[in-house]
């Protein structure tokens, strides 16, 4: 209930909000230098695939991930349910949001990646 | 025209507005690491629709002023050594002599000797830097951008040799020991890998202008498509004659520079 009246509360003053950036827009629009990027709906609530096959599999993804990215510039990752994804680190440690997640398991399977050479690792974030 | 800007405009603001609903309901998860910015770019860019460029308009720039070089600096945590053989450097300042050592004037005002220019890489459309590469580590983006994909660079400094600007640096040491005020927008390098501008490819997918551009005070700087013949940039080098570092080597730089 409580919810409800919140997201009516949250949905009229934007459209309100919304107006009058609008009023006050008129006369000085500007053309931005670079396109914005179109939008995409990414989904982060859930895992890309289940939990057993990302147990085996995460390095390689993680392996697509950063080729298609950076050198083809590909940034969407669509899972077999067809839902989207940004292809980034952010993107799984948005969810895994424990400091030790990846490290527990490398640690105990004496596996060093580099990711963390350069990537700010979670446990140097506040 | 106008039409289409507001467009642009109400398209952004209703994406604004869905972006808060995302924040407040958790779906768009509240991360600090290397910020992820939404939306992102959904498809494989065309190869070779876009050509990005820069014209510096050394007339503004001040002599003794650093700021766009410590705001892209400290952007994409560059590591600051002191010694000149650590020394690494995106975008640094130097003077006519240095960086158009090749120019054939010969009474050059001593308005223009006594000016400071800056110096970032070319992304030269002929990149002798990604021929040199062995491992495809320095190669030329569907953008124009010559990139660095550090995953790949096994420090062979082939590049650094084959560059005829000065645009790379070398890691002999861990960055991460020189970066006194680190930034979340970008990841760091790691020793034994070469690195250089990129012109700023990490603000451009999030509908960024580059670092430099946006910290200047004087508009030194003017960015653009050089493949769209109504960019600013284009228009500027249809009315103003212009200068690029070594042109005689054929390497076509995209960085322009109006003396
Ligand atoms: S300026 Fe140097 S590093 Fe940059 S693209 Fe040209 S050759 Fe490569
Ligand atoms: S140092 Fe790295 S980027 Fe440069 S040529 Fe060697 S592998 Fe390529």
């Amino acid at each position: 209930m409580k919810n409800s009246k919140l997201f009516w509360t949250i949905t009229i003053f934007s459209f309100v909000l919304f107006g009058l950036f609008n009023l006050f827009r008129q006369g000085e629009a500007e053309t931005p230098k670079v396109p914005a990027p179109p939008q995409v709906a990414i989904d982060s609530t859930k895992c890309i695939a289940p939990a057993d096959s990302m147990r085996a599999n995460h390095m390689q993804v993680l392996y697509k991930w950063r080729n298609s990215s950076v050198r083809t510039g590909h940034r969407v990752h669509v899972a077999a349910n067809g839902s989207r994804f940004e292809k980034s680190l952010n993107t799984c440690l948005g969810c895994h949001d424990n400091k030790l997640f990846c490290f527990n398991c490398h640690m105990y399977a004496n596996v060093k990646p580099k990711c963390w050479n350069c990537h700010l690792s979670p446990m140097e974030t506040p | 025209m106008m039409n289409q800007q507001r467009r642009e405009f109400i398209k952004k603001t209703a994406f604004g507005v869905l972006a808060g609903f995302g924040a407040a309901s958790g779906l768009v998860p509240a991360f600090s690491l290397e910020k992820t910015i939404l939306p992102v770019w959904d498809e494989t860019p065309v190869s070779g629709k876009i050509r990005w460029g820069m014209l510096i308009d050394t007339r503004k720039c001040k002599k003794d002023c650093q700021i766009c070089v410590t705001a892209c600096h400290h952007e994409h945590n560059v590591p600051h050594f002191k010694t000149r053989k650590d020394e690494i450097k995106w975008i640094w300042k130097n003077s006519y002599k240095n960086i158009f050592p090749t120019a054939t004037d010969q009474f050059v005002t001593s308005d223009v000797l006594n000016r400071s220019f800056l110096a970032l890489c070319n992304h030269c459309v002929d990149a002798p830097c990604t021929r040199a590469c062995p491992t495809e580590a320095t190669f030329k983006r569907w953008d124009g951008i010559v990139a660095m994909d550090y995953h790949r660079c096994i420090g062979c400094r082939f590049c650094m040799a084959a560059c005829p600007y000065g645009s790379r640096s070398f890691n002999w040491q861990d960055p991460r020991t020189a970066i006194h005020d680190p930034s979340l927008a970008y990841p760091t390098r790691q020793q034994g890998v070469v690195e250089k501008c990129n012109f700023c490819s990490d603000r451009l997918v999030r509908g960024l202008q580059p670092a430099c551009l946006e910290a200047c005070p004087e508009q030194v700087f003017t960015f653009g498509d050089l493949n769209d013949p109504q960019s600013d940039i284009r228009m500027l080098l249809e009315t103003t004659v212009t200068m690029q570092r070594k042109p005689e080597l054929g390497t076509k730089p995209s960085v322009f520079y109006i003396i």
